[in-house]
């Protein structure tokens, strides 16, 4: 079975088929768009199954020579940076369908096709294995997230696409040039042209080459994460989109830019990714500080959670920079724990935006009065958010803080503020809203309580959350190998001691 | 002397001819389609004719056709772009009452194009260049009621004869220079030509060439006619003019330029490669501020032809197979992107309007679909055509030693983005409500609908399969470099 093909084409058919269902129809069109995306859990469900632990190259491979003379080619598989990512874009995609299904709206139908085209983009991303494929995916989920704000956003709906497309196309087409360009410069090490980024491994780039090669990419990634001082679009595009949207972009679209500074920059171009190591670690660094800062006076709730997650997005750059084992096992588990708590933050804001009727923190209060259970969806969120000890997140932050320790005690001095402001923050928000006097809603917060389809996207992601915090290691166990390679050979060129190199790694200059 | 490699040109020019002849008759019912029955008989006949003439360059005459596979496969993109028109114009009120002038004039141009990129000699390049200018000047002002029309062709012939001139006295002075108007024997004298800074003629008619070549191709800073006249002319013409012109010019510049003067390529790469930046900077510019969908295409033409002269600049092999890729592309997207347009404007007022398209995705879902993919691939949205094409180009630059074109291509096709994503989002928006009730229920004219549904699938198409595509362009770029 062409299982990694198949994840890509069975969203893509029933975008497809979605376009066909006439205007009316809205129930056939929720029916194909819910079908369509637990289908796709099925396939990447059978993908975790035969996933082998213990190989840290790509797996499960799917071949085929695209455009030969121009060195292109479709080559899809996993290994275990990818394989939570995959899982985790079908898991939230299905919760996404059910939301987007039970408040559909206007032209529904293209709606959901349109959700459906965005997890073709994301999971092709998340499998590629070469680098072209990788840039095809890459834009091919810009136009369905651009159409989807541009159409069905709020009020500057415009003004937020534009931006958000401009400023990642930006990133994205100069990460084109340094595409073509690694190829054109490898060509002549490797003896053909060639995209594929397992053949690319280990190619000794000059460090010119290298330093310049990887900025075109981080370029790219920075502004899609987005790394401070990228972050320009996200608060129009998140306070504009769609919130089922929003938390789609803040989930994945935000891991695109992590997993591809993990699957493409560190690896290809080690040297280069020292050089800028205290650079990029800096922005990071000043990311967490301020996005945690903006988030602590964000106006409403959907912003703050926004912001938040550059801060947290932070976290997880540094830990993939420093080049520590422990601090990238760190990163890669906080990638899945961020996207779960970040979705279930924002199904939180989405179930009182639509009960109290505003997602401003000023004009609503004491909700918990009537809607007790939300309040305690919302405190579980809240403290895995702000990584409890006992939370899915401490885990993941507790990995990378030891990790960047080890390396640059400073850093992990700043980066300990953003774990304190979480706190701030998240209560402040979680006070304002369920606290004090009733505001905002004339029946003390009923029409904000759980209904059984908010249940029904909240548990499961809950029940992930306590899941991942009891047994992180059914996690860790699989990424490690991975992991591990990825970030050898940038341990060799920060001329680290040879103890903390991880003995599986490749060498420069090897071919794996 | 190879008589045999003129066939192509006998067979159009015969067909030119038959269908402005029919004009003397009073033809009645079916016949009066005779014109374009006789236009697509001669293409069709070209096309396969210019098939079995595929093979080892031939020069037809005493040198002045020069058959390779170059122009061959050039011939085939203006025979499909003539052909598009044709149906384009099905139909056309532009046409109306004088449909034998209207479809000789458009068989002229082609014949005037395919002489261009078949060229063996100055004199046969510089005949075809002005067989199509001075057709196309006439065509543009072919709705002599409507004034807008008239202006647009008298713009274009101010403008149009400027660029003539400026030609043949490049043309002029290459000559003084070498002594031959052949190509070929040009190629052999300025391989051994020296240096140029010593040789400020020949700078000049390199200039000078390049100059008037950019005229035709609207590439800036010598596009200022561009927008009026592609907004003026009626819609067909425009689409001709922003195919098939534009793939003659590019023929041209590479048969000069990469051909010819291949020997000299250092020292005018930097030449060429100052408009091509000029021409995607100002065209994508100019065209985020347009409200029309035709003006707002000629900017787009203007900025297209900068990417098309990055292949032209690198003067490389892999440079002019990515030009001869990419045009195949930009002819698919362009006649599919001006396909929905006609067929907007025939429907209400002011159809070239962007306000016009709101909502006609949904009311005619076929088209809109056509529509967003030609502009997500004029983008260069992968996986679509215009993406391979660009993705070829900049191969090309970063293979040539051009990073620098290529990180300017990609940083002007950013903005390129906001203006066609502007398009194909309004296609698919709430209309506003009663819009369409009023507009004139048009029954779809077939060929234009078989233009545009044809396009929409060539462009998924040739990206799809582009190996086989690539493969005959590859076999192109080597004839052209000896």
């Amino acid at each position: 079975m062409p299982w990694m093909s198949l994840l890509v084409i069975v969203p893509f058919v029933a975008a497809i088929a979605l376009a066909f269902v006439p205007r009316g129809n809205r129930a056939a069109g929720r029916t194909i768009g819910i079908v369509g995306a637990l289908l796709t859990l099925l396939v990447s469900i059978g993908i975790v199954t035969q996933f082998d632990r213990g190989v840290g190259t790509m797996q499960m491979v799917d071949h085929v020579d695209w455009v030969q003379s121009i060195g292109l080619s479709w080559d899809l598989g996993v290994d275990g940076i990818s394989i939570w990512l995959v899982l985790m874009t079908t898991v939230l995609f299905s919760l996404g369908m059910f939301a987007a299904a039970q408040r559909l709206p206007q032209r529904g139908n293209m709606f959901l096709s349109l959700l459906l085209l965005s997890e073709v983009g994301l999971l092709g991303l998340f499998t590629a294995g070469d680098l072209v494929l990788f840039y095809v995916f890459w834009e091919f989920m810009l136009i369905p997230f651009a159409f989807l704000i541009w159409t069905w956003g709020g009020d500057e709906r415009r003004r937020a696409g534009i931006t958000f497309v401009v400023y990642t196309m930006v990133g994205s087409l100069i990460m084109l040039v340094a595409i073509i360009s690694t190829a054109m410069i490898a060509q002549d090490h490797i003896g053909h042209l060639t995209f594929l980024i397992s053949d690319l491994h280990g190619v000794p780039f000059s460090s010119t080459a290298s330093t310049l090669l990887f900025a075109g990419f981080v370029l790219a990634f920075a502004i899609k994460l987005p790394l401070w001082p990228f972050h320009g679009w996200l608060p129009m595009a998140y306070s504009q989109a769609p919130i089922v949207v929003t938390a789609l972009m803040a989930a994945l679209m935000s891991k695109a830019g992590v997993y591809g500074l993990l699957r493409v920059g560190v690896p290809l171009f080690p040297e280069g990714a020292n050089t800028l190591l205290i650079p990029i670690a800096i922005l990071a660094l000043i990311g967490i500080v301020y996005g945690s800062l903006l988030a602590w006076r964000a106006p409403t709730m959907r912003l703050l959670v926004g912001y938040s997650s550059l801060a947290h997005l932070g976290f997880i750059v540094l830990g993939i920079m420093v080049f520590d084992r422990m601090a990238a096992q760190g990163a890669v588990l906080q990638m899945v724990n961020h996207g779960v708590v970040v979705a279930a933050a924002f199904t939180i804001v989405m179930i009182i935006g639509r009960g109290g009727g505003t997602e401003d923190m000023d004009r609503l209060g004491g909700l918990a009065k009537g809607a007790p259970r939300l309040a305690v969806a919302f405190l579980i969120v809240a403290m895995a958010s702000l990584a409890l000890p006992g939370a899915n997140t401490f885990v993941g932050e507790f990995f990378i803080l030891g990790g960047v320790f080890n390396q640059y005690a400073w850093m992990a001095v700043i980066a300990m503020f953003g774990v304190i402001y979480a706190a701030v923050y998240m209560l402040r928000m979680y006070q304002s809203t369920m606290n004090g006097p009733v505001k905002g809603v004339s029946d003390e917060g009923r029409s904000c309580e759980l209904r059984r389809g908010d249940a029904l996207i909240l548990v499961p992601l809950i029940l992930i959350m306590f899941f991942i915090a009891l047994w992180p290691k059914a996690l860790v166990g699989a990424t490690q190998a991975s992991t591990d390679r990825a970030i050898a050979p940038a341990q060799i060129a920060a001329d680290r001691p040879a103890a903390q190199i991880v003995p599986s790694g490749v060498t420069p200059g090897s071919r794996p | 002397m190879n008589y045999i490699v003129g066939t192509p040109l006998y067979i159009m020019s015969a067909v030119t001819l038959l269908a402005i002849l029919t004009g003397a008759f009073h033809l009645k019912g079916a016949a009066r389609r005779l014109p374009e029955w006789l236009g697509i008989g001669g293409i069709v006949a070209t096309l396969v004719v210019a098939t079995g003439l595929w093979g080892d360059s031939q020069y037809g005459f005493a040198g002045e056709i020069h058959m390779s596979r170059m122009g061959i496969l050039l011939t085939w993109i203006i025979m499909i772009s003539t052909l598009a028109v044709i149906a384009l114009s099905w139909g056309e009120p532009a046409g109306a009452g004088r449909r034998p002038e209207y479809i000789g004039l458009i068989l002229a141009a082609a014949t005037g194009m395919m002489l261009t990129v078949t060229a063996g000699d100055l004199i046969v390049l510089f005949i075809g260049i002005e067989l199509l200018s001075v057709s196309l000047y006439i065509l543009c002002a072919i709705e002599v009621v409507r004034e807008r029309s008239l202006e647009s062709g008298l713009k274009y012939l101010i403008t149009g004869a400027i660029g003539t001139a400026l030609l043949i006295y490049g043309f002029a002075l290459l000559y003084g220079m070498t002594g031959t108007t052949s190509l070929e024997a040009i190629a052999t004298k300025l391989a051994h030509a020296g240096p140029l800074t010593s040789q400020p003629l020949l700078i000049a008619s390199m200039a000078l060439v390049a100059v008037a070549l950019g005229f035709k191709a609207s590439a800036v800073p010598f596009h200022m006619w561009t927008p009026d006249v592609y907004e003026g002319a009626p819609t067909p013409v425009t689409a001709f003019m922003s195919t098939g012109t534009k793939t003659a010019a590019m023929g041209a510049f590479l048969i000069v330029f990469t051909g010819a003067a291949q020997g000299l390529v250092s020292d005018w790469r930097v030449l060429i490669g100052a408009i091509a930046t000029a021409s995607m900077v100002v065209g994508n510019i100019g065209a985020l501020m347009q409200n029309s969908v035709k003006r707002m295409l000629a900017w787009s033409s203007v900025a297209q032809a900068g990417y098309l002269l990055i292949g032209v600049a690198v003067g490389t092999e892999y440079g002019a197979r990515a030009v001869a890729y990419y045009l195949i592309a930009y002819i698919t997207m362009t006649l599919a992107a001006f396909a929905i347009v006609i067929l907007r404007e025939r429907e209400v007022e002011n159809g070239d309007q962007i306000e016009a398209f709101t909502g006609y995705g949904r009311r005619r879902p076929w088209a809109g679909v056509v529509m967003t993919l030609a502009m997500l691939s004029l983008a260069g949205f992968p996986p679509l055509a215009g993406f391979i094409g660009k993705f070829m180009l900049f191969q090309a630059a970063i293979d040539g030693d051009m990073l620098w074109i290529a990180i300017v291509g990609a940083l002007a096709s950013v903005v390129s983005v906001v203006y066609y994503l502007r398009v194909s989002i309004v296609m698919w928006s709430p209309a506003p409500a009663g819009e369409f009730d009023g507009g004139r229920r048009l029954r779809v004219p077939g060929p234009v609908a078989g233009v545009a549904v044809i396009g929409g699938v060539g462009i998924v198409l040739l990206a799809v399969l582009a190996q086989p595509v690539i493969d005959l362009c590859q076999g192109a770029a080597q004839s052209l470099i000896p």
